[in-house]
């Protein structure tokens, strides 16, 4: 177990990626706090799951969006479970369409979750690691935000942003014993792709070097890797995990 | 009280590097002695480890000198009291 006893947030935890991370977590013994928006029961259960572990889980309904709420988030944590040690900011929402189609709203409500929410939860958390001088955080970033994908100019610039929000804070923080990290998934099979025809899925395979979509095992494999020791020497870099889509 | 003054004083000379003479008590943190945001951080959780107290974060825009300093861990040690 190698996060034994390390405490963890994961924000948008209920579903996807994030829930397959929020386990990855408890099964390596992390005390770990989740957030979502709307899936109460989704949240019960992976309580449940992550006690079934012998591990112990806290799910808290907060909207990133709002920067008071994450705030309360971390001290709720730290109240909680006596601290807090890693923050993987997964929470992210899609409103995939033709620029020339895209309302004002499609574009803010994602640049507002996606990278705003990023920010309030980070900002809210950077003081308590400065102040004791460790931290590791990874952030789930996106292919598109790296090649970009048509129908989403809105998600891929929240997700190049995420990069360079990275990138810097990396550079920031480095010498306080923090180490910030993204993973940049590729096609995984989540919710989020749930919604595609078979056809579309098919011809987005084709263009997989690896020839099938990802699992969230490959992603929350990944992020293990940046969170563990094992990662030590790496910080304000992202790992690429598609398959070979974006391969330049 | 004098000596949360000193004690202070000390403790920010230690982090700023710089001789305690040096930190007159209404000398301007960033304008005269060259503290950044980070050094600021660390007076505070200095100051919160010593006297056992926690200071919020949103104090730290009124970390100007060494008297408003002294000034608000004695707030907040006679709040904690």
């Amino acid at each position: 177990m190698i996060f034994k006893d390390k405490i963890a947030i994961v924000t948008g935890g209920t579903r996807g990626i994030g829930r397959e991370i929020v386990l990855m977590l408890a099964r390596e013994g992390a005390k770990v706090v989740f957030t979502y928006v709307k899936s109460a029961q989704d949240a019960q259960a992976l309580m449940q799951e992550t006690e079934a572990l012998g591990s112990k889980a806290l799910g808290l309904q907060i909207d990133v969006r709002d920067f008071e709420k994450t705030k309360e988030l971390i001290e709720k944590t730290k109240s909680t479970f006596g601290g807090l040690d890693i923050l993987v900011n997964n929470a992210g929402i899609t409103r995939d369409k033709a620029l020339m189609m895209m309302t004002r709203e499609e574009w803010l409500e994602v640049i507002d979750t996606n990278l705003n929410g990023l920010f309030n939860v980070t900002r809210s958390a950077i003081v308590t690691f400065l102040k004791q001088k460790s931290g590791n955080i990874v952030n789930i970033t996106s292919v598109s935000g790296i090649i970009g994908l048509a129908r989403q100019t809105n998600y891929a610039s929240s997700k190049a942003g995420i990069i360079g929000f990275t990138r810097s804070l990396a550079r920031e923080v480095a010498a306080y014993g923090i180490r910030v990290n993204a993973v940049a998934p590729g096609f995984i099979e989540t919710d989020m792709l749930s919604g595609l025809k078979e056809e579309l899925k098919s011809k987005m395979i084709e263009n997989i070097p690896l020839a099938r979509l990802g699992k969230v095992e490959d992603v929350s494999r990944a992020v293990r890797f940046l969170l563990s020791e094992a990662a030590s020497y790496i910080t304000g870099q992202v790992v690429v995990v598609d398959g070979g889509l974006a391969i330049r | 009280m004098q000596d949360i003054e000193n004690d202070i004083r000390s403790l920010v000379a230690e982090i700023i590097e710089k001789d305690p003479a040096q930190i007159k008590p209404d000398a301007r943190f960033v304008e005269d002695l060259g503290v950044d945001s980070m050094m600021a951080l660390e007076i505070l959780a200095g100051i919160e480890k010593k006297y056992k107290i926690a200071i919020p974060e949103e104090k730290l825009a009124e970390f100007k000198t060494l008297d408003s300093i002294v000034a608000i861990a004695r707030e907040y040690l006679s709040k904690n009291a």
